[in-house]
């Protein structure tokens, strides 16, 4: 764990992608108690402000609504739904992809070719037919299709991180020691695959912000009044000109919490291929 | 001969800087090659062996630094740029690495990188190039230059690939040829024909030799003078047969008495161990390396200690290596101390009949147990002992279940074992153990030892306690050398020959009865080999478990087994008693693999066998013998035709072979390890 804590000490970028990213969360966490207004508050006098007029840190859109309010409570349903997609997407990955990899054969291809139909369609197009037709989208609605349609990059991730292992004498010695397929599978292997997995779970985690941010872009995301980034970004859109702080700020938003999981990511996976 | 040296390292010193600290890789090494001298390097992992290599050739990494002199015919290579050593480079020092397989482009005819060499260094056409390089490897003996030329890497042995490699480095003619552990990849009798080529080619072209290898025997064929390194320093220096009888320094002394070497038996003898282990060296680090785990230090060690000439030509930095003011340790046992394999009642504990195991599809088989005979006594060790592809893992696994066999039964203590593990008992799983080649591989990373060890004893012995199981850890624990803080600390955390010693102690943990030990010593250094040969002797000795010890080193199998069973491509060469096998080895094979043995003493010579070619394609169907196309006493077209029949010497003493047992009897041509016993008797110990 020292050494984890000390090469993180010398990667400033590490450091910088983690700040942001913990600022956030504790935006995320305390922030809506704390703020002046709420997300549906409409300031009825003071539409479309600047900046920093009338009370409103970052503005306010067509309807006067307060951006930097919207922007803070968006933050919790776009970092709840991106958390829970890298962590259920991971998790349904390692399942599918030790079962494929464990048994090999007849499984494995089985496994294998489910996977590459659902890789096959490119995961926005997938979310957004299914949302679509589900229409209402909801929490847990959004975060079941994201993960499905992340699923099979981390069953791969899984699956090879497996079959470095699998050969290895450490499975032998359990083999015939009598142990379930079971056992070896989540108790000998998986501790030793956590490396790749841990990778593949933030940067996951990156590519869910980005994914959450363009349904809710196109329409297909949580609805309104709900403030999502990506949605902010769409409603205003023919603002850009008028009130340019209102497209800005939640892409900034969105940026940011990407660029910050990016390097963290970047970092994540140094030390993790570092260590084997 | 006092000649003018072709290299001369004056004061070499290399260390590496890492983030946290400096290591110190290489400290004060002095050494000289004369002209058309050979020079052997031994000692273990992380001793700066390949690092004084590679300071040579200036291939360290941006991380080192290295001060001192290497002055190569007069010339300073310390002093020289970059640019200027690509002169030197291939040209006048060559080199040829381990692993021959990852030195060859595999996308390259064998040809196209023959040829670069000359054209490159000697501005040759192609032409000549492809001539000087069919010359080339006619003098290393390939039977088909022309041909080989046209072949890819992959299209030819370990052995072959070795050859191409050397003979890359002689294209440029060098004045100074280094080998860096060269034929440790290889097989025995693979390896005794390159050193006799390296030895012959040193001659022919008057090239001076380095020779680095971790292995004294190999070292001793080759070398006329040898340099001992211990913790990145050159703690002796001198003549082959010197550093072999009469050794100087405590730590040479200590590394020669912990190698298996003929007239060494587990009857007689105690292998020697080196207490506690190679540490790191750091840079504020002087006097002598070895103090911390040598037996005769005493208050004059500071003081005394440095390089000094102690015999014309012999130098060392200790001279106290027989020092009587401390007494020996005392390594030769008593006689009895281990029962003699006739001793104990001969009850059968493994029978394995007929055993096939093949692998791959259908008309792709490769044959890897083609008929297998085997019994194994209660309280014995059995030696299986053959070259890479012979099928001894594959025995080993299908006996301990990892695989089921294609054909044939094992029985074991009466039950028919002859199924994979999946559908063996608990009882039989817990029976039968097996210790991996690789400890590192073995022991699960993720997990404590406590963990390693405890889980077997849930699992198989049923023991739901916590306590009584972490009891029973440190007992075994305290067996195999291990302390109790060993309990919670993770594989990584240990050194190789501490890895190897929880792996026998999981093993032993449930109380076996019979210990299939794969290889459990290849990966180890010579000291640390040592220390897991005498604990395996011990806990055998104390359990009285069988085992099945699969080794292709014939010194340690020597040292270990009651019985020794020599294996050629699947099948049985020859079988029997220690003595009757190695004492007088009768079928041909195993003469020339007694033959191919490196000797740690120097002044062994034993027979000339030397095996050409390599085994035959695993996947067709052999006729005759195995053995058959690089047998040197082929009786006739007979071998290619028909299976040998089992000769019988004595009871217990068999080989399958078409000479006639008058003939096998009579001719023993290759002095057997233990016919030299009593000159071995008062030698180092």
């Amino acid at each position: 764990m020292n050494t984890y804590l000390l090469q993180l000490k010398r990667s400033p970028r590490a450091i910088a992608g983690l700040t942001i990213l913990l600022l956030w969360i504790i935006a995320a966490l305390i922030g809506p108690s704390l703020l002046p207004y709420t997300y549906t508050g409409m300031d009825m006098n003071n539409q479309m402000v600047g900046p920093g007029e009338a009370g409103h840190l970052l503005g306010t859109d067509a309807l006067g609504r307060d951006v930097f309010s919207r922007i803070i409570y968006g933050s919790r349903s776009i970092l709840t739904i991106a958390l829970l997609t890298s962590l259920l997407s991971s998790i349904a990955g390692i399942i599918i992809g030790f079962t494929a990899g464990y048994f090999g054969g007849i499984v494995d291809t089985i496994f294998l070719r489910i996977m590459d139909i659902l890789m096959a369609i490119p995961p926005l197009v997938l979310a957004m037919v299914v949302l679509g037709i589900l229409g209402n989208s909801t929490i847990v609605g959004l975060t079941i299709i994201v993960s499905i349609t992340y699923t099979p990059a981390t069953a791969r991730v899984a699956r090879g991180a497996l079959l470095t292992c699998k050969s290895s004498e450490y499975v032998d010695a359990a083999r015939i020691r009598g142990e379930s397929h079971l056992y070896i599978m989540f108790v000998e292997i998986l501790p030793n695959t956590i490396g790749p997995v841990i990778v593949e779970i933030t940067a996951r985690f990156a590519y869910s912000i980005m994914m959450i941010a363009s349904l809710g872009f196109l329409g297909v995301g949580l609805q309104p009044p709900t403030p999502d980034w990506g949605m902010m970004v769409i409603e205003n859109k023919s603002l850009i000109r008028a009130a340019p702080w209102t497209v800005l700020y939640p892409s900034l938003a969105i940026a940011s919490l990407v660029i910050a999981i990016s390097l963290f990511s970047d970092f994540v996976s140094k030390v993790m291929i570092n260590e084997d | 001969m006092k000649t003018e040296p072709v290299l001369e390292i004056k004061d070499l010193d290399v260390s590496y800087h890492t983030l946290t600290d400096t290591v110190v890789a290489l400290k004060g090494v002095s050494l000289a090659v004369g002209k058309n001298e050979a020079l052997g390097i031994i000692g273990e992992s992380g001793c700066g062996k390949s690092t004084l290599f590679y300071a040579i050739m200036d291939y360290l990494p941006v991380t080192a630094s290295r001060s001192g002199q290497i002055l190569f015919k007069g010339d300073d290579l310390a002093q020289k740029t970059p640019k200027e050593m690509t002169k030197y480079r291939g040209s006048k020092i060559a080199m040829v690495y381990q692993n021959p397989y990852s030195s060859l482009n595999p996308s390259l005819t064998i040809g196209f990188q023959l040829e670069e060499v000359s054209m490159f260094h000697h501005g040759m056409s192609r032409k000549d190039a492809r001539q000087a390089a069919v010359e080339t490897l006619s003098d290393l003996h390939l039977g088909d230059a022309a041909g080989i030329v046209r072949r890819y890497p992959h299209q030819i042995s370990g052995g072959m690939q070795q050859r191409i490699c050397i003979a890359m480095a002689l294209l440029c003619k060098p004045d100074l040829m280094i080998l860096d552990e060269p034929t440790t990849a290889l097989d025995v009798t693979t390896e005794a024909v390159i050193l006799d080529i390296i030895q012959e080619l040193k001659d022919k072209y008057n090239m001076s030799l380095i020779y680095i290898s971790h292995d004294i025997g190999v070292v001793n064929k080759v070398s006329d003078r040898i340099a001992v390194m211990y913790r990145s320093e050159v703690v002796e220096f001198g003549n082959q047969r010197t550093i072999y009888k009469k050794p100087e320094h405590p730590y040479t002394r200590a590394l020669i008495n912990c190698m298996p070497r003929a007239g060494v038996l587990k009857e007689n003898t105690q292998l020697n161990t080196i207490p506690g282990y190679v540490s790191r060296r750091s840079a504020a680090e002087i006097g002598c390396p070895f103090v911390a785990r040598c037996e005769k230090k005493n208050a004059t060690c500071e003081e005394k200690y440095g390089m000094v000439e102690r015999k014309p030509g012999h130098f060392a930095a200790c001279d106290r290596a027989y020092a009587t003011d401390i007494p020996d340790k005392v390594l030769a046992k008593e006689k009895g101390a281990i029962p003699e394999g006739s001793e104990p009642e001969h009850k059968t504990i493994l029978k394995i009949d007929n055993l096939y195991r093949y692998y791959g599809p259908h008309g792709k088989r490769i044959r890897a147990l083609d008929g297998v005979d085997l019994t194994l006594d209660r309280n014995s060790v059995l030696g299986v002992v053959g070259e890479s592809g012979c099928g001894k893992s594959t025995m080993g696994h299908t006996v301990s279940g990892l695989m089921r066999p294609t054909r044939g039964k094992i029985i074991f203590d009466g039950t028919d074992i002859s199924v994979s593990w999946r559908k063996r008992s608990p009882e039989t799983l817990r029976d039968i153990q097996l210790i991996f080649q690789n400890p590192g591989r073995s022991l699960n990373p993720s997990f404590t030892i406590e963990n390693i060890i405890g889980r077997p004893m849930l699992k198989l012995l049923g023991i739901k306690s916590k306590q009584e199981r972490r009891k029973r850890i440190v007992d075994i624990l305290k067996k195999v050398d291990l302390g109790e803080e060993y309990l919670y600390r993770r594989p990584k955390q240990l050194s190789g020959g501490e890895m190897q010693r929880a792996a026998v102690a999981r093993a032993f943990s449930i109380a076996p009865n019979l210990l299939v030990c794969d290889e459990p010593t290849s990966a180890l250094d010579a000291s640390v080999q040592a220390s897991v040969l005498n604990l395996l002797v011990d806990l055998q000795k104390d359990s009285g478990a069988a085992y099945i010890f699969i080794s292709h080193d014939l010194n340690v199998i020597n040292y270990l087994s009651d019985y020794i069973m020599v294996m050629y491509l699947g099948r049985i060469c020859e079988y029997g008693m220690k003595t009757e096998v190695a004492g007088s080895p009768r079928h041909p094979y195993t003469e020339a693999l007694l033959s191919a043995v490196p000797d740690v003493d120097p002044s062994l010579k034993r027979g000339e066998i030397r095996l050409q070619g390599a085994p035959p394609n695993p996947t067709k169907k052999i006729k005759g013998c195995p053995f058959a196309g690089r047998c040197h006493r082929k009786v006739g077209s007979v071998c290619d035709t028909t299976p040998p029949p089992r000769v019988n010497f004595s009871d217990t003493h068999f080989a399958y072979c078409h000479i006639s047992p008058e003939v096998l009897n009579a001719e023993i041509s290759v002095k057997g390890i233990e016919g030299i016993e009593a000159a071995a008797d008062e030698e180092v110990i």
